[in-house]
C-alpha cells in the first residue's frame, strides 16, 4: 500500500446495504474525491493481521464509516493501535437524508448511491481537515 | 426497580420486562391508573434491528386495540406497531423525534414510544399476554429463528 495522509475504513459489512453505501462512500473519496491524499484500507486485511495494513494504520489518522451500531471499523482501528480521528455512522447519515432509503446489496439503488455521495461529502471535510494537519506537519519538519 | 426474565438463545440473549403485558406483535404496556405507556420489547427491537426513524401517531388520535400506532423503520424492516389497548393517545415520547435509536438502547425505559389514555384497560389488560406468556411465545420464535 502507498504513503496516504489519511485512511478511510469503511464497514465490511458484506450483504447489507448500509455496509455496501459506506464502501461507495469510501469509493468516492479514494478515487475520485481525493486520490492522492487518502487511503481505502480494508477491513478484511485488518482483521486477517496483514502487517502492511497494519503498519499503515499505525501510522495515519483514520476516518472509520461503520454500517451499524457493531462499529467493526472503529473497534478494529483502536485494536491496531490506529487514531480514530474521525467515525462516522451511516444510520446517522441517513436520519438526515430520509429520502434516501439505502435498498439492494450488490447494486445499490438510487437512494443508496445518492445517500453514499451525501456521506462521502459529510467526510470530505473531515479528511481535508486532516489533510491539511498532515502538510502544516510536514512543512514544519 | 424493573425485573427481567431472560432468555439467552446461541449468542442472544432477549429480556423480558416483568412488570407489564404485551401484545403478540412484541408492543408492550404498562398502566399506571388509566394512562398506558407502550414501547416494543427487548425481543422486537433485537429482531429488528438498528431503528432509523419512528413515527408515532399524532396526540390525541383516538384507537381501538389493533389500531396501528406507530411505524418503525428499522435498518432491516418496517414494522407496524398495533396499540394493545384502546384509548387516545397522550403523550408522545419527544426522543422519538430526535433520537429514536434510544428504542435500542432502552426498550423497556427511556425507549418508551407514547402513553394512552386507556377507556377500558381492566378488559383490554386481560387480552394481552402477561411476561411468562410472552417469555414462552419469544423463545419459540427465537429457538426457530436462530
Amino acid at each position: 500500500m502507498r504513503q496516504a495522509d489519511v485512511i478511510i475504513v469503511p464497514c465490511s459489512g458484506i450483504g447489507k446495504p448500509y455496509g455496501t453505501v459506506s464502501r461507495e462512500a469510501a469509493y468516492e473519496i479514494t478515487e475520485e474525491l481525493r486520490p492522492d491524499q487518502t487511503q481505502l484500507v480494508p477491513l478484511s486485511l485488518l482483521v486477517l493481521g496483514d502487517e502492511a495494513t497494519h503498519s499503515i494504520v499505525e501510522r495515519n489518522p483514520a476516518i472509520t464509516i461503520d454500517g451499524c451500531k457493531l462499529a467493526c471499523a472503529t473497534k478494529m482501528v483502536k485494536e491496531c493501535g490506529g487514531q480514530v480521528a474521525h467515525n462516522i455512522a451511516v444510520l446517522d447519515v441517513y436520519r438526515r437524508h430520509k429520502q434516501l432509503k439505502p435498498q439492494g446489496i450488490a447494486i445499490l439503488n438510487e437512494g443508496g448511491l445518492k445517500l453514499a455521495h451525501a456521506l462521502a461529502e459529510e467526510i470530505l471535510p473531515m479528511a481535508d481537515q486532516l489533510i491539511e494537519i498532515a502538510r502544516k506537519g510536514e512543512q514544519n519538519g | 426497580m424493573t425485573e427481567f426474565l431472560k432468555i439467552t438463545i446461541d449468542k442472544f440473549t432477549f429480556n423480558v420486562a416483568t412488570d407489564r403485558y404485551y401484545n403478540e406483535e412484541g408492543v408492550w404496556a404498562l398502566a399506571q391508573g388509566n394512562r398506558v405507556r407502550i414501547g416494543i420489547s427487548d425481543f422486537l427491537q433485537q429482531r429488528s434491528g438498528d431503528v432509523a426513524f419512528a413515527e408515532i401517531k399524532p396526540q390525541g388520535t383516538v384507537l381501538a386495540v389493533g389500531d396501528e400506532t406507530a411505524v418503525i423503520e428499522t435498518v432491516k424492516v418496517n414494522i407496524s406497531l398495533s396499540s394493545p389497548v384502546s384509548g387516545s393517545i397522550v403523550e408522545i415520547n419527544p426522543l422519538m423525534e430526535t433520537a429514536p435509536e434510544i428504542i435500542n438502547q432502552d426498550p423497556y425505559g427511556e425507549g418508551w414510544l407514547a402513553i394512552i389514555e386507556a377507556t377500558q384497560w381492566e378488559s383490554d389488560s386481560s387480552r394481552l399476554l402477561d411476561p411468562h406468556a410472552y417469555y414462552s411465545r419469544i423463545q419459540i420464535q427465537a429457538e426457530e429463528s436462530v
